[in-house]
């Protein structure tokens, strides 16, 4: 049994007040030669076992006219390696009782899979061939092109609003790589070669790049020797691993545009560029974001949906990323209301939290929410597998994943009220328009 | 590069040196299975017959309060859709609080709390447990009812009946109900207007004060807390709830068709059709059949490398999705296959969905299906076990069905014994495929002809009732004779073609905000100018003339192709029947229509560039009462009257896709021949 709040819990919890009660997370961790991180997390109540592994490439290692490249690989990855045949990868997880995803962010690419726990020496097996030798052919090329197609036609051509991302990313960013998003350009993967493709993965798809974790009913002594059976044979990769070393401009006007889109109700979208995440403001700002639109209290919400209606729906996201992202807001119109009569009620509740700050009962709330929220992301194994591979990747260290509820604790009142007049400022926003395309002729 | 590719191959050789025992040629096998340890239910019960499940889980410091009623099913009759009112009606404020109080105070602790007419749940962190069960103690015994609450409610319902009417899913589920139960039953009964209206808060009250009793009731406690602590919270939140005599009630078993028979809804719009076939089955929780018939329903379409998806989609590509279920109930189950499938393929749809079941029942599954069925199963029912609230739901259908204790247990050993011989004698009891109900809802003027290969075509209205019988048209009903009908209702021929030129302005309600559409025509010159504004400021706009057509939204223009030009045609004459033989269209009668209960004559009306409306003209009245289109909707014409010696609808309802709810318009404003200048083209 695992033990509630550890004395260092306890220390830091008599600290800060109110009290804000972590459960710890224990692990083991270790090293392989070829640089391989490995995290593993004893959890005996369910019989399951996640197995995933992250690797720390995604869209911002791409190069300008090579977009897309992280994300294709997402997709090609399941094509199988050279002991496991063509499109088999998902079947063979599913007939032995389990369920797999993947997903890729500008940051990483992240894989995992979910099976019954006497079947994880298969998960491992089976993540260590698409490490050791996936297929990166031709026809896997080819096949794989045509789905992204599909992906995206549906995910963003054809989805309202569906291009918000990255349309905000290519003018919230001039010069960083963030200035594409992780979907890319079809064109871009056209024109790639077969050998580009496979330097993209002898560069990216290797042990030094990526950290393997075991969450769920194992043994560690076992965990371990199958992991250094199949994956100490995988050679690290030759090359340093390339990452962006640009620093992304302060912008010092505001850059407002109107994007016609395939949609029935305008919409009006505001992005700020954000610091880092790992910088210590990201916790006021995701305090800021929930206060702003996190649930039918919120400030936003009761104001422009329920009482003005001048919007259908309102959501202020913060899109943390390694280098710093951007608090994307949108706002979808009432019918009838212009998208700048929009615009001015939202720049006044945002100038009215940047002069008076947030009430003491509001900020409690926010507290309490943010406690419940950490707890619950930790309620499943593949939440905490998430958690402690983005700790050792993003955050410096796997300890950070019982650090978090500390991280917020911190955040005062005032820090709220100074994040907002800090990075929700006039002349360095991003505001998009999104309109109507006239379409069809109506009766 | 050459160097690259050598250090490669040299470092892969002395990794295989060291590691020369993996054989990646073979996959790892697995290790023997887990043993399910499903944690065990502390159950009590109180005086008052409220039975407790303590499911302890410390795991996390969260807690949730599960409360369910154990009612029979309701036929609610002339009052249908009562049930549905019961939870929200709860929620909406007690003797000390107001509804916002409650909305407040929920969120404020970041807790969720939800009611329905036989449940009410509530989940927390442990420390706030004692504010969410006040809140929910709150909610169950004090609520108080507020008339304007359900007027809001009933209004919203309203709405959203409307929209169900029209919408292909709610119409074939209600339409495969209709057959499958009769609607003298508490599962095939529909939510009407005139049931909704009869709804009162005294009926909301009763059923509350009737059915919100401790005797009938169950609650199960998940999460960080131990038997004796739910003693004492159990007892201090719930000992005082009084109990009291619960009705029961029963109902005759639905009389089974004796012949596979085929239900058919027209939605002449439809590009679909979504097609349903059913049969009700003898099936409750813990039946022996009951883990082989989730075994059977994995194999043939309980998801996507199942036969049914297999078939109609990755083979045949005639759907997105092709699914089936054995749904298990204590009254009367059901076994059911569906799928949406694009029109022309309808009944080579059907085909391969009795084409499956016949050989479900006649040949049976496979070894082979069967293995990869049950360690698909054995993995979901591992996975689902991480959630406290499944072992909470376990004890809660241990003791509802009277299952044995280690009925979950042991549940992978039983279906890990299942057979080849079990699944086809499954198969067999549950499924008889000489008796289906096939029902469709899609355009029946394609589906209807190919459909009765099946069995005997019924037609239904899109509540699930029987449809109106429509008689033949006479054999002296022509095209031209429909026409001339209603030439003739409107005013005659002389009155109509003397109307050469009309400004209409029509005002509608949408959520509150006021829709205007603005309408001019000049039919001698061709001309068409539409205006459309959302509280005042103009949001699309369409022009017409020149031979050229320009359509604007949110201030920008495009201009038309041809065959939008073509299509927009179709709308640009006010009373455009009198131009149909000059325009060259081909124009068909196909038969008479049921209009909302009216009988109408279809006439299609199709360009020569291929664009088609749809007209309906009342068999008694000659009136038009229904126009289609494809691109902008459905409008009925009502309110006839009579404006410069011809009869002009004054009221139209407009139900398109693009709007959430049918548009209730009036005429506001009718100039006929007014001189019209170029600037109201511009």
């Amino acid at each position: 049994m695992m033990r509630k709040i550890t004395a260092l819990g306890l220390v830091a919890g008599m600290l800060s007040v109110p009290a804000l009660a972590q459960t710890k997370i224990e692990f083991k961790e270790f090293d392989l030669d070829n640089g391989l991180h490995v995290i593993m997390h004893q959890d005996n109540t369910t019989p399951i076992v996640v197995t995933s592994v992250l690797y720390h490439v995604g869209s911002k290692n791409e190069q300008p006219d090579r977009t897309g490249f992280a994300h294709f690989f997402e997709h090609l990855m399941f094509e199988g390696s050279e002991n496991i045949e063509r499109g088999e990868y998902m079947n063979i997880i599913q007939s032995h009782g389990g369920t797999l995803n993947a997903y890729t962010s500008n940051d990483i690419t992240y894989y995992y899979e979910s099976l019954p726990s006497n079947e994880l020496e298969l998960a491992l097996y089976m993540e260590s061939e698409r490490m050791l030798h996936s297929k990166v052919d031709q026809t896997g090329v080819d096949t794989q092109r045509e789905v992204v197609k599909e992906e995206k036609r549906q995910s963003y051509d054809n989805r309202p609003y569906g291009s918000i991302l990255i349309e905000t990313l290519k003018r919230a960013y001039s010069v960083h790589p963030y200035r594409w998003a992780p979907i890319g350009s079809l064109d871009d993967l056209n024109a790639a070669s077969i050998d580009e493709f496979q330097q993209f993965y002898k560069d990216f798809y290797v042990p030094n790049n990526a950290t393997l974790t075991i969450a769920g009913d194992i043994d560690y002594k076992q965990t371990e020797e199958w992991v250094k059976k199949y994956f100490s044979e995988i050679p690290k990769g030759k090359e340093e691993i390339y990452r962006p070393d640009v620093t992304e401009p302060k912008k010092t006007a505001e850059i407002r545009d109107i994007v016609y889109d395939n949609i029935q109700i305008p919409a009006v979208i505001q992005a700020y560029n954000l610091p880092p995440k790992a910088d210590e403001d990201s916790y006021a700002m995701s305090m800021l974001s929930t206060y702003l639109t996190g649930g039918n209290s919120s400030l936003m919400t009761k104001e422009l949906v329920d009482k003005q209606q001048k919007a259908l729906a309102v959501a202020a996201i913060p899109l943390e990323l390694e280098d710093g992202g951007v608090f994307l807001m949108y706002g979808i119109a009432n019918m009838g209301v212009e998208p700048k009569d929009l615009e001015t009620e939202i720049d006044k509740l945002i100038k009215q939290v940047q002069d008076e700050g947030i009430s003491d009962t509001d900020f409690e709330k926010l507290q309490n929410i943010m406690e419940n929220n950490i707890v619950s992301g930790n309620s499943s194994m593949a939440g905490v597998a998430e958690n402690l591979a983005e700790a050792h990747v993003m955050f410096g260290g796997t300890d950070y994943v019982n650090e978090v509820m500390e991280a917020y604790s911190k955040v005062t009142k005032a820090d709220i009220q100074r994040v907002a007049k800090e990075y929700m400022t006039l002349d360095g926003r991003v505001v998009l328009y999104y309109l109507p395309k006239p379409a069809e002729p109506a009766q | 590069m050459k160097k690259i590719t050598i250090s490669f191959v040299l470092s892969l050789l002395v990794s295989v040196v060291s590691f020369a025992q993996v054989d990646r040629s073979e996959f790892p096998k697995a290790g023997p299975a887990p043993i399910i340890k499903i944690g065990e239910a502390e159950t009590f019960t109180l005086d008052n017959g409220l039975k407790v499940f303590v499911v302890e889980n410390d795991k996390l410091p969260r807690v949730s309060f599960t409360l369910v009623l154990e009612r029979d099913p309701l036929f609610e009759g002339d009052k249908a859709g009562l049930t549905g009112y019961v939870g929200q009606m709860m929620m909406a404020g007690t003797t000390t609080r107001t509804k916002d109080q409650i909305d407040q105070e929920v969120d404020f602790i970041g807790a969720n709390l939800g009611v329905s007419s036989t449940s009410i749940s509530a989940s927390s962190l442990k420390k706030h447990q004692g504010k969410i069960l006040d809140l929910m103690s709150d909610v169950l015994y004090n609520p108080v009812f507020p008339e304007e609450e359900l007027e809001k409610l009933k209004k919203q319902s309203l709405t959203a009946l409307a929209t169900s009417k029209d919408e292909p899913n709610a119409i074939s589920s209600r339409l495969s109900s209709a057959m499958v139960y009769g609607k003298d039953h508490p599962y095939g009964e529909v939510t009407t207007e005139a049931s909704l209206g009869n709804v009162s808060v005294e009926d909301v009250k009763s059923y509350y004060n009737t059915f919100f009793k401790p005797n009938i009731a169950y609650l199960a406690i998940v999460g960080d807390m131990s038997k004796s602590e739910a003693e004492a919270v159990v007892k201090k939140y719930f000992s005082d709830w009084k109990p009291g005599d619960v009705p029961k009630f029963s109902y005759d078993a639905p009389a089974p068709t004796t012949k596979t028979t085929v239900g058919l809804v027209d939605r002449s719009s439809s590009v679909q059709t979504v097609i349903d076939i059913a049969q009700p089955i003898d099936l409750t929780l813990g039946d022996e059949d009951y883990i082989s018939s989730i075994v059977l329903n994995q194999i043939f379409g309980g998801g996507s490398s199942s036969r049914l998806f297999m078939n109609l989609r990755e083979d045949k590509g005639y759907t997105y999705g092709a699914y089936s279920a054995f749904a298990e109930d204590k009254l009367i189950g059901q076994f059911s296959a569906n799928a949406s499938v694009r029109t022309e393929v309808t009944d080579s749809a059907v085909v391969e969905f009795i084409y499956e079941i016949n050989r479900l029942v006649e040949d049976g599954v496979t070894q082979e299906e069967l293995d990869k069925a049950k360690s698909n199963l054995a993995g979901s029912f591992g996975r689902s076990l991480e959630s406290p609230g499944t072992i909470a739901n376990f004890a809660l259908n241990i003791e509802r069905y009277d299952l044995p204790k280690d009925y979950y247990e042991t549940y992978l050993q039983k279906m890990n014994a299942l057979t080849v011989a079990d699944i086809n004698q499954t198969a067999d009891d549950l499924i008889d495929p000489s008796k289906l109900y096939i029902t469709a809802v899609g355009n029946a003027s394609e589906i209807q002809e190919k459909l009765a290969q099946f069995g005997e075509v019924k037609l239904y209205d899109n509540m699930g009732y029987p449809a109106k019988e429509m008689a033949a048209v006479d054999a002296d009903v022509t095209v031209e004779t429909v026409l001339e009908n209603y030439i003739s209702a409107i005013g005659g021929n002389s009155a109509v073609s003397s109307i050469k030129t009309a400004k209409m302005v029509m005002d509608a309600d949408v959520m509150g905000q006021k829709l205007t559409i603005e309408q001019i025509f000049d039919n001698p010159n061709m001309r068409y100018a539409q205006n459309t504004l959302v509280g005042g400021n103009v949001m699309q706009s369409s022009r017409i003339k020149d031979g050229k057509g320009v359509v604007s939204v949110q201030g920008q223009s495009i201009d038309m192709t041809d065959e939008q030009i073509d299509a927009a045609k179709l709308d640009t004459y006010f009373l455009p029947e009198l131009y149909y033989g000059t325009m060259g269209y081909t124009l068909t009668l196909d038969g008479i229509k049921d209009v909302e209960g009216t009988p109408a004559y279809k006439i299609i009306v199709a360009t020569p560039l291929g664009s088609s409306v749809n007209n309906y003209y009342s068999v008694e009245s000659g009136l038009k009462i229904k126009n289609e289109n494809p691109i902008s909707g459905d409008t009925f014409y009502k309110d006839y009257q009579e404006k410069s010696g011809v009869m002009i609808p004054m009221a139209q309802t407009i139900k398109s896709a693009m709007i959430p709810v049918p548009l209730e318009a009036k005429v506001t404003s009718l100039e006929l021949n007014p001189e019209l200048t170029e600037e109201d083209f511009n």
